[in-house]
């Protein structure tokens, strides 16, 4: 893209402007963030999943050469927590403190800081701080954690069950289905039980932070790599009992979030204090063994369906009880993800009777809070392998069956009983141009042929929807999520006419300032290389409760357009007076204001009206002079971004291992701002979809409590020589709900990962009757599926 | 995950490293490639008051050959790999030594730290049992010859070499004309260290095999698997010999469990990947190679 170009940058490929920073190693990361005379911090975390502090002896630590300060729990007097930004009703309080208070609920749990001058050291004084520990029964299985006699891990609670939330399956007038009568009428009730692994992002940049209180201003700057920087601020000068005004974040590049780095940790808290008590730079980087026992985990559900199906494959109803592992604490988001499961879970199909129970259960483990898919992944893993059982036990095709079920193309908006309302799109039309990418007929007869040959193929198919462009700040009201939806964008047109756009969101990976620039550039109809993009300066860029999360580019990209808006109007004005002519003569169009019909004549480009704008000399009545606007766009609904996957696998019986042969995406994110960015959000997340269906997860002992998968050795993540080679397929369906049409994309790879795989392999092993309901699917598992089946 | 405090040589001579291994004893850790060791530091697993640096010492690293192998103990994996003499004579080495990690492991990581260091589930260990191979040791006191069973055989992340003993060569003897090699591997992702793992070498006359040594990984040591090799001594090279061969594998594999399968998959693995092993090796008799 070297020849300059004014107008249509939405739907161009441009090449990501961050690559050239980023592959040339000239990125900035917070480990390259140094300032002079900083200190090192290490934090002292528990080695037990559950046990009483009965006293911490740091006088031997603090006597090392080099170390300046040590914090336990009773050096936090006055300094608060970081709240659960979503508090469903009935939720019972249990969120993270900044330093285990008296008791370590999980391995990996903060319990001491240590501050010195350099890691080396601060590590050294670790090993020396002695810690009395009165090690307590422990409960790491979220069945286990609702016994009578489980351990009580937040004694506060009186049990384990944090929040019992009940979605009854209204309708859009409000009124329950029947689901009694659906059961009734039912000719078979399929059951499922399924267990979802716990994994998560494992950015390969692990979090990090330096601290820089500067005394005599009273201010605190904080290099952080959080995805919501404001929101952060704001919590943590509530936590640490200072203005927010003193506090100024500033993000660098990221490598990697996926969501975990949207949640505010303990550590925030501890590195921000530490250097505002010792009056020095303080700079902390999580390690990987940290980053795997202490940044925050996903997914982990235990999920129990009945579905009522009618003997023509019509699905009649659908109830269920899902269990969230949340591990010790409630984290920023609550049981948020879990939430989510319970909304989404009816997926594409007219499923009118609906009922949903979801706890939020403690156990000793890592919190489970935000992560790339946020409960949709485990929602689609239910209703799709539910599906799925539902068509072999009728002897209906799992393709038919879905398309028999969808939701047609003009029953939007569709009301669903999980409560979200469903914008637009073509559920049929996704599924067919997905079974003609493998061209599905040829495949099953193949599969029947290689069967003869000893060779177990399997084709497995998963359909999905994503709420995206959370959402509505109004809607988020009514559901106790206590942030805003919105995002806001300031545009400034420079006297060269040239724009600087300053946005709330954090780029970290997902190409966000290529895309807003595009944004930016179409609808200012000049060349992207006019735009500039800030961001990551709490102090420069707008406020967002919401931040940047892989599915937020359509919302902030409305902000943008708004603002634009703005200030084309009063180009437009200023231009007309220096035209002399009616405003309602003048339009703007390519990057110039002009009297309509005489273009050619009467013009001016955006940098002369600029230029007059900040001269200030002729300014019409009721405008400012300058050129600039800000806007905040909070969306008027969700949009529902959705499409169909198919995988197709080999199964070595013998070992259990998988091997891939094909994997077709076709996905619908409405108006495709950038296709090349887009493709590569699918890949990414489809990686991440994939590694938690066949290698990544979360392996606690249940004697011990301890987490097994401890390093990048045993906490599997996928290369691209373990995945397959992925074919994607567009459908482009403009969302009604946002100005521009975009949905959100950067998730929705993820979303059926997990249920394709779980049904293709289920599918290879269909004369052994073997039901796959457990991820991640290892070769060890999956083989002792087979054994047990005689296989 | 820093390394707690220790002091640091880097000898330049063999002599030098004897010496002062001599000196420190059981205070002393070597250092070749560090692929296994740093990260032991680190975790602070490993806390040797002393690191001997034995990365300066280039009289170690070297690949002879005349038939039979010699090589040097800090011989870099990758120069191993992609050795002439060695996939020439044993490309049962060249095979095996691909699946150890990573590129960027294997051009730091040695041969003798490989073995040195005698992780259960890594391939050289189980890969020089079944090459009948032996070892150099050698202390300021003198020298030793070891067979690779002496060396790491019922041993799980240790080895026989006294505290004052260097690794210093590694001899693997010529493969007969009428041998073949099997190497079957089965690991989660390509690199990682192996479930289980089977490297064969089987000598035929005409389709009776008339030889076979079997060396398994991935259980609590690396280790031999006597009973299958003498089930296979006379028999006809086929499936029925395999999985017989298979049977007594699994049946006497000194297996273990961790978080990636249990005792009895590493067991069931075993079986089967020494009978793909066998047939890999009875169709590759005679120089030729998979
Ligand atoms: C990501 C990763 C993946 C890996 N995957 C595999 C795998 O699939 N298979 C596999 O087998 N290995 C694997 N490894 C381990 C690694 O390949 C070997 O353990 C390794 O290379 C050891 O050799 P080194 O030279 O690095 O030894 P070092 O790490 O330096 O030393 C290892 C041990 O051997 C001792 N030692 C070294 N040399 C001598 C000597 N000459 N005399 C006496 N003692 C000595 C040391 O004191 C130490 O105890 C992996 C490592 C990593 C980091």
């Amino acid at each position: 893209m070297t020849a300059t170009q004014s107008t249509g940058w939405i739907g161009v490929s441009a090449p990501r402007r961050e690559d050239a920073l980023l592959i040339r190693g000239r990125g900035r990361f917070i480990a390259d963030v140094s300032p002079a005379g900083a200190l090192h911090l290490a934090v002292l975390r528990s080695p037990f999943a559950h046990a009483r502090i009965n006293g911490v002896d740091t006088s031997a630590a603090e006597s090392l050469p080099g170390v300046h300060g040590v914090i336990t729990a009773d050096d936090l007097e006055g300094i608060g927590a970081f709240p659960t930004v979503w508090r469903l009703p009935g939720q019972k309080e249990c969120h993270t403190p900044a330093l285990a208070p008296g008791k370590a609920r999980y391995v990996g749990e903060p319990v001491a800081a240590v501050i010195a001058d350099s890691r080396y050291i601060a590590e050294d004084a670790l090993d020396l701080i002695e810690v009395d520990y009165e090690v307590l029964d422990h409960v790491v299985d979220v069945e286990a954690a609702l016994a009578e006699d489980a351990p009580v891990i937040n004694e506060h609670m009186g049990d384990n069950v944090i929040i019992e939330y009940t979605f009854p399956g209204i309708n859009a007038l409000g009124v329950a289905g029947d689901l009694d009568g659906a059961f009734a009428e039912a000719d078979e009730v399929i059951t499922g039980r399924f267990r979802i692994g716990r994994y998560s992002g494992v950015p390969l940049e692990t979090r990090g932070l330096v601290a820089d209180w500067d005394d005599l201003r009273q201010t605190l700057t904080l290099h952080s790599e959080s995805q919501v920087a404001h929101l952060l601020r704001t919590e943590l000068a509530a936590a640490l009992g200072i203005p927010e005004t003193s506090i100024r974040i500033l993000t660098p590049n990221i490598g990697g979030a996926f969501g975990n780095k949207w949640d505010r940790y303990p550590e925030d808290i501890l590195v921000s204090l530490a250097s505002m008590r010792l009056g020095r730079p303080v700079k902390w980087i999580e390690d990987r063994r940290e980053s795997l026992q202490a940044t925050v985990h996903g997914r982990q559900q235990l999920q129990e369906w009945q579905l009522a199906v009618r003997s023509d494959g019509a699905l009649l109803g659908l109830k269920g009880r899902v269990l969230s592992d949340q591990g010790a604490h409630l984290h920023s988001v609550g049981i948020g993800p879990a939430w989510v499961t319970g909304a989404a879970a009816v997926n594409q199909y007219k499923i009118a009777n609906y009922h949903c129970d979801v706890l939020g259960v403690a156990t000793n483990k890592t919190p489970n809070s935000t992560f790339r898919g946020f409960g949709g992944p485990e929602a689609m893993f239910g209703i799709e392998r539910m599906v799925d059982k539902a068509a072999r036990k009728l002897g209906i095709d799992p393709a038919e069956i879905r398309r028999m079920n969808m939701i047609g193309a003009d029953e939007f908006p569709y009301f669903s009983p999980g409560g979200a309302v469903y914008d637009s799109g073509n559920y049929p039309t996704a599924l067919a141009k997905a079974l003609e990418a493998v061209e599905y007929d040829r495949l099953r007869e193949e599969q029947a042929a290689l069967r003869e040959q000893g060779v177990r193929r399997g084709i497995g198919i998963g359909s999905y929807i994503h709420v995206s462009g959370f959402g509505p700040s109004a809607i988020l009201g009514m559901l106790d999520y206590y942030t805003g939806g919105y995002e806001g964008s300031t545009v400034k047109i420079d006297p060269h006419g040239r724009a600087t756009l300053y946005t709330g969101m954090i780029p970290m990976g997902q190409g966000t300032e290529t895309t807003l620039a595009q944004v930016a550039a179409d609808h200012l109809e000049i060349d992207i290389a006019n735009v500039r993009v800030v961001w990551g300066d709490t102090d420069q860029t707008p406020y967002t409760g919401f931040g940047s999360a892989g599915s937020r580019s359509n919302v902030a990209a409305v902000a943008v357009i708004k603002a634009i808006e703005e200030i084309k109007a009063k180009a437009v004005r200023i231009g007309a007076g220096l035209l002399e002519a009616d405003p309602e003569d003048v339009a703007y169009g390519d990057g110039r204001i002009s009297v309509k019909g005489a273009e050619e004549m009467r013009s001016l480009t955006l940098a002369e009206v600029a230029q007059q704008a900040y001269w200030g000399h002729k300014i019409p009545e009721g405008d400012q002079p300058g050129l600039e606007a800000t806007y905040v766009y909070d969306p008027a609904n969700f949009t529902t971004a959705y499409g169909t996957h198919v995988a197709v696998v080999d199964v070595d019986v013998q070992t259990g291992k998988i091997d891939w042969v094909k994997y077709v995406v076709v996905d619908d994110a409405g108006t495709i701002i950038n296709p090349l960015l887009v493709e590569g959000q699918i890949h990414g997340a489809l990686a991440q979809g994939l590694g938690g269906a066949i290698l990544e997860e979360f392996v606690y002992d249940e004697e011990t409590g301890q987490l097994l998968s401890s390093s990048l050795m045993d906490y599997l993540l996928p290369s691209f020589t373990d995945l397959p080679d992925f074919e994607i397929h567009h459908l482009e369906t403009p969302s009604p709900h946002t100005e521009g049409g975009f949905k959100g994309m950067g998730e929705a790879g993820c979303f059926p990962a997990g249920a394709v795989v779980a049904n293709a392999v289920t599918d290879a092993l269909s004369d052994l009757g073997i039901e796959v309901d457990e991820t991640p699917v290892t070769p060890a598992r999956l083989w002792g599926l087979i054994n047990a089946a005689g296989g | 995950m820093k390394p707690a405090v220790f002091s640091y040589s880097a000898p330049e001579s063999i002599e030098e490293a004897l010496g002062l291994l001599a000196e420190h004893g059981s205070e002393a850790k070597v250092l070749a490639g560090g692929q296994s060791l740093v990260p032991l530091l680190n975790f602070r697993l490993a806390r040797p008051a002393h690191i001997v640096d034995i990365n300066g010492i280039g009289e170690l690293s070297y690949i002879s050959s005349n038939g039979s192998l010699r090589l040097g103990a800090l011989t870099r994996l990758t120069a191993v790999e992609e050795s002439g003499d060695v996939s020439s004579g044993h490309p049962i080495i060249t095979r095996a030594v691909s699946h150890i990690g990573h590129r960027a492991i294997r051009n730091r990581g040695t041969i003798g730290g490989s073995l040195a260091h005698n992780d259960p589930a890594a391939e050289t260990p189980a890969l020089l049992l079944a090459l009948d191979s032996e070892v150099t040791a050698r202390s300021a006191g003198g020298e030793r010859t070891l067979s690779a069973q002496e060396l790491v055989g019922d041993r799980f992340f240790e080895t026989s070499l006294g505290d004052d003993e260097l690794l210093t060569e590694i001899r693997i003897p010529a493969l007969a004309a009428s041998s073949g090699w099997g190497f079957q591997e089965l690991s989660r992702r390509h690199g990682d260290f192996a479930l289980a793992g089977v490297a064969a070498v089987v000598t035929m006359d005409g389709g009776a095999i008339s030889s076979a040594a079997l060396g398994a990984f991935g259980g609590a040591y690396a280790a031999r698997l006597p009973e299958a090799e003498a089930a296979l001594v006379g028999a006809e090279a086929g499936e029925a010999a395999f999985a017989a061969a298979g049977e007594r594998a699994a049946a006497e594999f000194p297996t273990t469990s961790d978080v990636h399968g249990s005792e009895e998959y590493r067991r069931h693995l075993i079986g089967v990947l020494t009978g793909r092993a066998l047939a890999e090796a009875t169709s590759n008799t005679g120089g030729e190679n998979g």
